[in-house]
């Protein structure tokens, strides 16, 4: 830990009010949040890669072959038909949780900004709030 | 002369599920008891209470873990009886249910033939499929856990798993919850842990220029 030379240290005037410790309270809860929304959103995504593939693959097979659909653990001999509009509905749901993590990153992002104006003019170098 | 003992960092006040909350300190000074104030003591307190809540925030975060895995469990559970009572009602009922996707206008052979057997191919053993036509059945069995499995009408499972899928969120939204105040926490005490050795930094510096300015008057 490396002292800062006298005429860089804050003096007493920049003393932690509890205001000051609530913005710095909600920004550690946020940046936390907004973590956890980044690490679901990668499953999604990697699901959602997945929905996509199959999307493919089922236009190139042979309409007349039952599809094997995956349901929970178990595959599902479907008529090839059904199988495209089960997809249809499994990725307009994983689309829709996506679009929820999307507004909630955002808005949390948002606020983070803000704090992150707020304290830094308030206390410079005397706090970090970058990665 | 020895400080008063500082006031416990630790509150009674507590959050819905017990945790307590964390003292703020708004003035270090004040707090610690004067200028002679000991340190030590507080900084070891304060290490403790951080010590106390990480531990906290480990568990926690495991017991989230736990739950974030099992719902998807659950919901993949649901999902297979949803579609076997789906079948069902597809047999019972006259053609024309919007959610029910046995039943469409491109599926005309549906209204006059019985909807083909229901065949899977399911796990046998790890990597292992084997294939397997389900006959026509009310009835589902569920593995509860602990080596149990019990059978339920279609309907009466549907309910139970959706009440667990439903007891399980409120868990994780109760645990999230609980990690974010946690997280609060944390931050105060580690707020007040720099404040109170800064003030000691200060202290011990304001110290030494004192002596060495009386040092000087004294030449």
């Amino acid at each position: 830990i490396s002292q800062l030379a006298q005429e860089e240290e804050n003096d007493d005037a920049n003393e932690v009010t509890w205001e000051d410790q609530k913005k710095i309270n909600t920004f550690s809860k946020l940046n936390t949040r907004i973590q956890n929304i980044k690490e679901k959103m990668e499953e999604l995504m990697v699901q959602k890669e997945a929905l996509d593939d199959l999307a493919n693959e089922l236009e190139l097979v042979d309409e007349d072959e039952p599809v094997l659909y995956k349901v929970g653990e178990a595959f599902l001999h479907l008529s090839h038909p059904r199988a495209v509009r089960r997809l249809t509905k499994d990725t307009a749901a994983v689309d829709q949780e996506i679009a929820t993590l999307v507004g909630r990153s955002e808005a949390c992002e948002e606020e983070m900004k803000q704090l992150k104006v707020a304290l830094y003019a308030k206390f410079g170098s005397a706090i970090n709030l970058d990665e | 002369m020895s400080a008063p003992e500082p006031s416990k960092i630790i509150q009674e006040e507590k959050n819905p599920r017990g945790i307590p909350k964390a003292l703020f300190i708004n003035d270090v000074e004040e707090y610690l008891g004067g200028p002679a104030a000991e340190v030590e003591k507080v900084l070891s307190a304060f290490q403790d209470a951080l010590a106390k809540y990480r531990y906290m925030d480990s568990n926690l975060t495991q017991r989230r873990r736990g739950l974030e895995d099992k719902i998807p469990d659950i919901k993949k559970t649901l999902r297979m009886v949803e579609y076997l009572q789906g079948r069902r009602e597809g047999k019972k009922t006259a053609p024309a249910d919007d959610e029910d996707d046995l039943e469409d206008d491109l599926e005309d052979e549906d209204d006059d033939e019985p909807p083909k057997p229901l065949t899977t191919t399911f796990e046998l053993a790890d990597t292992l499929f084997a294939e397997a036509e389900i006959e026509e059945t009310d009835t589902v069995y569920l593995w509860l856990g602990a080596n149990v499995m019990l059978s339920y009408k279609i309907p009466v499972a549907i309910e139970l798993l959706q009440s667990k899928l439903d007891a399980a969120q409120t868990s994780l939204n109760n645990t999230v919850e609980d990690l974010e105040f946690l997280r609060e926490q944390l931050t105060v005490m580690e707020v007040n842990t720099a404040r109170v050795y800064n003030w000691d930094v200060k202290r011990r510096r304001d110290r030494k220029d004192n002596e060495s300015a009386v040092e000087v008057n004294v030449e």
